[in-house]
């Protein structure tokens, strides 16, 4: 199995799971999705990946920390997909 | 041994390097000790305790600290670090009221994203912590933006038509066409310019510039656009990120 499955990335799960092992909040020890992440693309990919997940866990920091809104028509075009997700419901968890 | 693409392993190490330098509104050693603390906050019983509570505002304590850093300061760095995506302007205006300015608010969030995102990127490639970054002496120029306004955030932001010449690119307007600036979150760092210089120059060697990312001629990456964006989605979510 590739891992590609229902959104149409290439190995969608395996990058799922190396996100949240790195994160800490998979099941699966980091070192082992890592592991499986770069017998399925290679280490370069491995290393683009990480700098992916690392970059944004910073600027989700950033975003947050600032209250910067999402620009207007980014969540118009978003909106029905935002509400369907229960996005929005993370606002409600704000202080 | 892992191979480092070089762009971003020498922007990391520039950027690690950079925090032990005096800042516009922190020393270098004062930026040392934020990103001593942002490390420290992930075992802070504290932030723990916050972290499982239905409301981080009804657990009361201490945080985890030995840093000299103002307490608003360090509940900053701590909050930032351990419960990002449930901070509020309530929560923003009792940092100040705490003695906390806009522009230190801002420049000490620039160097907790900085060494999250470092921390994290070794981690998950496997590699060892680096060391703190050496503190250099300095004295903050304490400058701030003459154009920036409120409205778009919590704080002032420089918008890239209000910047004089006195501002650095901080949208690398030169050589043209503007790099930076066509996102909201591009603005976030901007009242302390140099601060935002210091995040973006990095961020983008670990995802894409502005240009490459609605460049779908070719990829840049060893992922492809569409992983990086997957995996964009997916830390975003699971840090609970509304933007």
């Amino acid at each position: 199995m590739d891992g590609t499955s229902d959104v149409g990335v290439d190995h969608a799960t395996l990058l799922g799971t190396f996100a949240e092992s790195a994160l800490a909040t998979a099941a699966e020890p980091l070192g082992a999705s890592r592991a499986r992440l770069m017998e399925a693309i290679g280490e370069a990919g491995m290393i683009d990946a990480a700098a992916v997940i690392a970059g944004f866990n910073g600027i989700t920091r950033i975003a947050d920390a600032t209250g910067i809104p999402l620009e207007v028509p980014k969540a118009e075009q978003t909106a029905g997909l935002r509400a369907t997700l229960g996005i929005d419901r993370f606002l409600e968890a704000k202080s | 041994m892992i191979d480092i693409r070089s762009d971003m392993a020498e922007a990391q190490a520039e950027a690690w390097r950079r925090i032990g330098h005096c800042g516009t509104w922190w020393s270098g050693l004062q930026r040392v000790e934020i990103a001593a603390e942002t490390r420290r906050a992930a075992t802070c019983a504290l932030c723990a305790a916050r972290r499982t509570a239905l409301s981080p505002a009804a657990v009361a304590g201490t945080h985890d600290t030995s840093s000299s850093l103002l307490p608003a300061a360090v509940e900053a760095v701590h909050r930032i670090r351990m419960d990002s995506g449930r901070l509020g302007i309530g929560w923003y205006e009792h940092l100040q009221a705490g003695g906390l300015s806009d522009a230190h608010y801002v420049e000490l969030l620039s160097i907790v994203a900085i060494v999250v995102a470092v921390d994290t990127f070794r981690a998950a490639s496997g590699l060892p912590m680096l060391p703190l970054p050496v503190p250099v002496a300095g004295e903050p120029s304490r400058r701030r933006p003459a154009g920036a306004k409120p409205g778009l955030a919590w704080m002032p932001t420089l918008a890239p038509e209000d910047r004089s010449p006195e501002d650095p690119d901080l949208y690398r307007d030169s050589p043209g066409p503007r790099e930076r600036g066509g996102g909201n979150v591009h603005h976030a760092l901007s009242l302390v310019p140099q601060s935002m210089i210091h995040w973006w120059d990095m961020f983008e060697t670990m995802y894409l510039p502005a240009p490459a990312m609605r460049d779908f001629s070719r990829e840049y990456r060893a992922i492809s656009h569409a992983q990086i964006e997957f995996l964009a989605a997916r830390v975003a979510a699971i840090n609970q990120c509304v933007y």
